[in-house]
């Protein structure tokens, strides 16, 4: 969305929420609209986990719960205000938002998902069994009148500070969605081995989006304790976790103002649904199971693909302004020369007694162009794998630079100066072309979640300063023209150099190119084999995996040749093109094959 | 003592119940890579329209047998409009919330149909207790546990001894791949649904004697009869069986000793646990990581 639309947008909230309660007929009708209010707090957070991180989580009431009961007994039985419960509301439900993210470390999906229920109704059970803290199946009554340091909030003024913090909570959420935190989300949900790959923590990420939404779920359990004054363990079950998600899906998962929409609808859709009596609650079910047939992008979502396909986006970026290449790939204070030294050592990689590295040694000196190849099965990929931390070596080390990398997670390698390509393409599909190139760059943007928030100069300027490399590497590859374009609806071919521009914008020191010429034309081999040299040019180290021996004759200082595991040969390419044992990998023996000449026939 | 083999037999008897909704689950997630998420209201559904059947006057067995043929009827019709629509995207927020939301549908129908209140579905098996080592135990008590393992083997036979099974293996590897070897994808799909709500009505059947039918019982069941089906490994249909069992006499004993909330506390705690232990859950496979 651009920078226009997100003002008028919020200009267009701001108006709503301030029109709203001059409208309202009657007690009833605002405090259901209050209600939305807190609805959707909590949809916008959810729209994080759910929209941005693509984990899906049918717990959320138990997190409400959890911030609504701290609120309520702290106010109750220690005195404290609104903003000092609703603080420990958020701190609470956070600890609880962190405590949910782990299992996603290992489980996902609908694995999750009963995580997350079970989660759920840990909580209504533990509110129904402690009643001495929470009041059992009665729940808590006579939770105080909100005030904030000494000044009472009863009534429209409670309003008003529900209407700022739904705004300022949709405004933080919607910052952060539109950074370097959003763009991680998106990018390890669409291709998480891809982010690992260029220096995303994705546990990390996974985390930050869990406590985002759970931390306004809680702040919205404590606002909504306030505004009922009683809560009891049958307001937080299943159905109520149920409802939270389904208010992001109505809406339109990952779109800010669809998550509000979605909040609005399904608090109004009951009462509106009133009037069926008997079938209130069938034409509820109905209705979502429709939406979901025939708006699978929900409500919001859907309006914006229409208007996209009516008015199409410019797909082109201009690249006036940008920096030079030079620059891009490299942080000013970093200075020139960086080409990065890669020494494995004796590395031995086995899965389940197959032997895919056999005591591996290779070097790859600063600044050459050193080519790994191999027939099929000979384990390039693996060694690939294994020195961007990937796999876990058997036997052997491996260091850059000087410093030894075993043990340590692809995101840690890829920060030191290692960037890779996929054999198998693995780009963010649904980021754009541009998007893709800012992810790469991700782990060289310094600012943090509050910079983020509130759009800091700090934030500003970097963005910018990424924005503006990613163009220069789009002009590197030659894909300005497709910038705005969906990363999945490239032309293979394009695909190939857009993961390249990637590796690059993570400032590498050394690239692993993992058979970039597989599939590629002719034509798109020569311009590959450019590509590559002006890559060095820059002084960046290459390790490249390929077949295709034209190419590596063309362009590589030195040649590795794997074999079943084992390195055959390293030396330059004339000497490899001449070594027999070589030619033996490829061709078979001279002997052998006139034996199999002979008994064919 | 007495207590305690009380509360075996007890648990068992929910463990079967749970055995074999999980196993409804196993069936649906080999073959299709997505469940109905509302599988509880199967089991719903089954009970109450085994009440409708005798008091609209049809004898014991043929109320039973039409409550089963309606049950996999649902099924199919849940495969065709709520999960094959989705089954091709890559998120499974599409299938679940369309099962979801078919299930406040029924529930709502059933309300309507049968009234909001629970009853119990008339039984020879809980006609008169016996007493085995001193504790009273229900022959229905005995009869769940039993119909759950005897299913289990049954189902096994199946997978040995049919092509079926190959079939929903393929399936569930590669839908594309299989639908090109010539095998029927949605014909696949739509049996186990069938199937699997088959075995949701039968539990729905051998339960409401014992506990009772309503329109919402099923929500609870359904919820442990999912986590009791990833606990023991979705992959693995006597993982999903054992684990059911054993759930079943755990939350006995928690329940008998300390309360029913407590009940769920422990369950969905050890739920939570297992997951983190076992990824795949008890008796799962394991599914191989590659770049």
């Amino acid at each position: 969305m651009s920078a226009r639309a997100t003002t008028i947008g919020f200009s267009l909230l701001a108006l709503f929420l301030a029109v709203v309660p001059l409208t309202a007929a009657n007690e009833y009708s605002l405090r259901l609209f209050m209600i939305f209010l807190i609805y959707a707090i909590v949809s916008v957070g959810l729209n994080v986990l759910v929209g941005l991180a693509g984990l899906v989580s049918l717990g959320q009431a138990g997190l409400f719960a959890v911030g609504s009961y701290a609120a309520a007994i702290l106010s109750k039985r220690y005195g404290f205000d609104l903003v000092a419960s609703g603080a420990a509301a958020i701190l609470v439900a956070s600890a609880f938002g962190a405590l949910l993210a782990y299992p996603t470390v290992r489980v996902r999906g609908v694995y999750l998902a009963v995580i997350t229920i079970a989660f759920g109704l840990i909580i209504e059970n533990v509110a129904i069994e402690f009643p001495g803290l929470t009041g059992g199946t009665t729940g808590i009554s006579g939770i105080p009148k909100p005030s904030a340091f000494g000044l009472p909030l009863k009534g429209m003024r409670y309003y008003w500070v529900l209407a700022v913090v739904l705004f300022v909570a949709t405004l933080v959420v919607h910052n952060i969605k539109r950074s370097k935190y959003g763009r991680a989300m998106l990018a390890v949900s669409q291709s998480e081995t891809a982010a690992r790959s260029l220096g995303l923590n994705a546990t990390a990420v996974r985390t930050f989006a869990f406590v985002l939404s759970a931390a306004t779920a809680g702040l919205a359990g404590a606002l909504y304790a306030f505004l009922n004054s009683y809560i009891s363990p049958d307001i937080f079950t299943f159905s109520d976790s149920v409802r939270f998600l389904l208010m992001v899906i109505f809406g339109g998962a990952g779109t800010t103002t669809g998550s509000l929409l979605g909040a609005l609808i399904l608090t109004y859709l009951p009462e509106y649904l009133q009037q069926f009596q008997y079938w209130q609650t069938f034409a509820y079910g109905l209705l979502l199971a429709l939406v979901m047939y025939v708006l699978p992008l929900g409500v919001f979502g859907t309006i914006v693909a229409a208007v996209r396909r009516f008015r199409p986006q410019k797909r082109s970026v201009d690249v006036t302004g940008a920096p030079g290449v030079e620059d891009a790939v490299r942080d000013a204070k970093a200075g020139a020369a960086r080409g990065g030294a890669l020494a494995a050592n004796g590395l031995t990689v086995k899965f389940d007694g197959l032997v895919a590295l056999n005591d591996v040694t290779l070097a790859v000196r600063p600044a050459e162009i050193h080519a790994l190849i191999g027939p099929n099965g000979a384990g390039k990929s693996t060694f690939v794998n294994t020195v961007t931390g990937f796999y876990r070596p058997n036997a052997g080390r491996f260091e850059f630079d000087g410093l030894a990398l075993n043990g340590r997670p692809p995101y840690a390698i890829a920060r030191e100066g290692l960037a890779r390509t996929f054999q198998n393409t693995e780009l963010f599909g649904d980021l754009s072309v541009i998007e893709n190139v800012m992810v790469g760059y991700q782990h060289r943007l310094a600012y943090n979640a509050f910079d983020a928030a509130v759009r800091t100069p700090r934030f500003r300027a970097q963005e910018e300063r990424c924005r503006s490399a990613a163009i220069s590497l789009l002009a590197f590859v030659g894909l300005t023209d497709y910038a705005h374009e969906k990363a999945r609806f490239l032309p293979f071919g394009l695909q190939r150099r857009l993961e390249i521009a990637r590796a690059l914008a993570a400032s590498p020191r050394l690239v692993l190119l993992d058979e970039p010429a597989a599939g590629l034309t002719k034509r798109e081999i020569e311009s590959l084999d450019q590509m590559i040299r002006r890559i060095a040019s820059l002084g960046i180290s290459i390790l490249l995996i390929e077949h295709h021996v034209d190419l590596i004759m063309s362009v590589a200082d030195r040649v590795t040749v794997l074999d079943y595991g084992v390195v055959i040969a390293s030396d330059i390419p004339d000497v490899i093109q001449n070594d027999p044992r070589v030619i033996e990998a490829y061709l078979g023996t001279a002997g052998s094959a006139a034996e199999k000449v002979r008994e064919a026939s | 003592m007495q207590a305690v083999v009380q509360y075996i037999f007890a648990g068992l008897a929910i463990g079967g119940i749970y055995a074999l909704v999980a196993l409804g689950f196993h069936i649906m997630w080999s073959a299709a890579r997505a469940v109905n998420f509302a599988h509880g209201d199967t089991l719903m559904l089954g009970a109450v329209l085994a009440i409708m059947g005798l008091d609209a006057g049809l004898p014991f067995p043929v109320a039973v047998v039409l409550s089963l043929l309606a049950s996999c009827i649902f099924g199919v019709l849940v495969e065709r409009f709520a999960v094959r629509p989705f089954a091709k995207t890559a998120t499974s927020i599409g299938w679940m919330l369309t099962t979801i939301a078919v299930g406040i549908m029924l529930e709502a129908l059933v309300t309507m149909r049968f009234g909001g209140f629970s009853r119990a579905l008339p039984s020879p098996g809980v006609a008169h207790a016996i007493s085995i080592f001193g504790a009273g135990v229900y022959p229905q008590e005995l009869l769940i546990p039993a119909v759950a393992l005897v299913l289990m083997f049954g189902f096994g036979w199946m997978q040995r001894n049919t092509l079926i099974e190959r079939g929903m293996h393929a399936v569930s590897f590669d839908r594309t791949a299989a639908g090109l070897m010539g095998i029927n994808v949605n014909a696949i799909s739509a049996f186990s649904f069938a199937l699997a709500a088959a075995l949701g009505g039968a539990a729905g059947i051998l339960v409401a004697p014992v506990t009772q039918a309503s329109a919402t019982m099923g929500l609870v069941l359904g919820l442990k009869g999912f986590a009791v089906a990833i606990i023991g490994g979705i992959t693995s249909a006597p993982g999903v069986v054992i684990a059911g069992l054993g759930f079943g006499v755990l939350e006995k004993f928690v329940e008998g000793y300390i309360s029913t909330s407590a009940r769920e506390i422990i369950g969905f705690s050890v739920t939570i646990l297992v997951l983190l232990i076992f990824p795949q859950g008890l008796f799962g496979k394991r599914e191989v990581f590659k770049v």
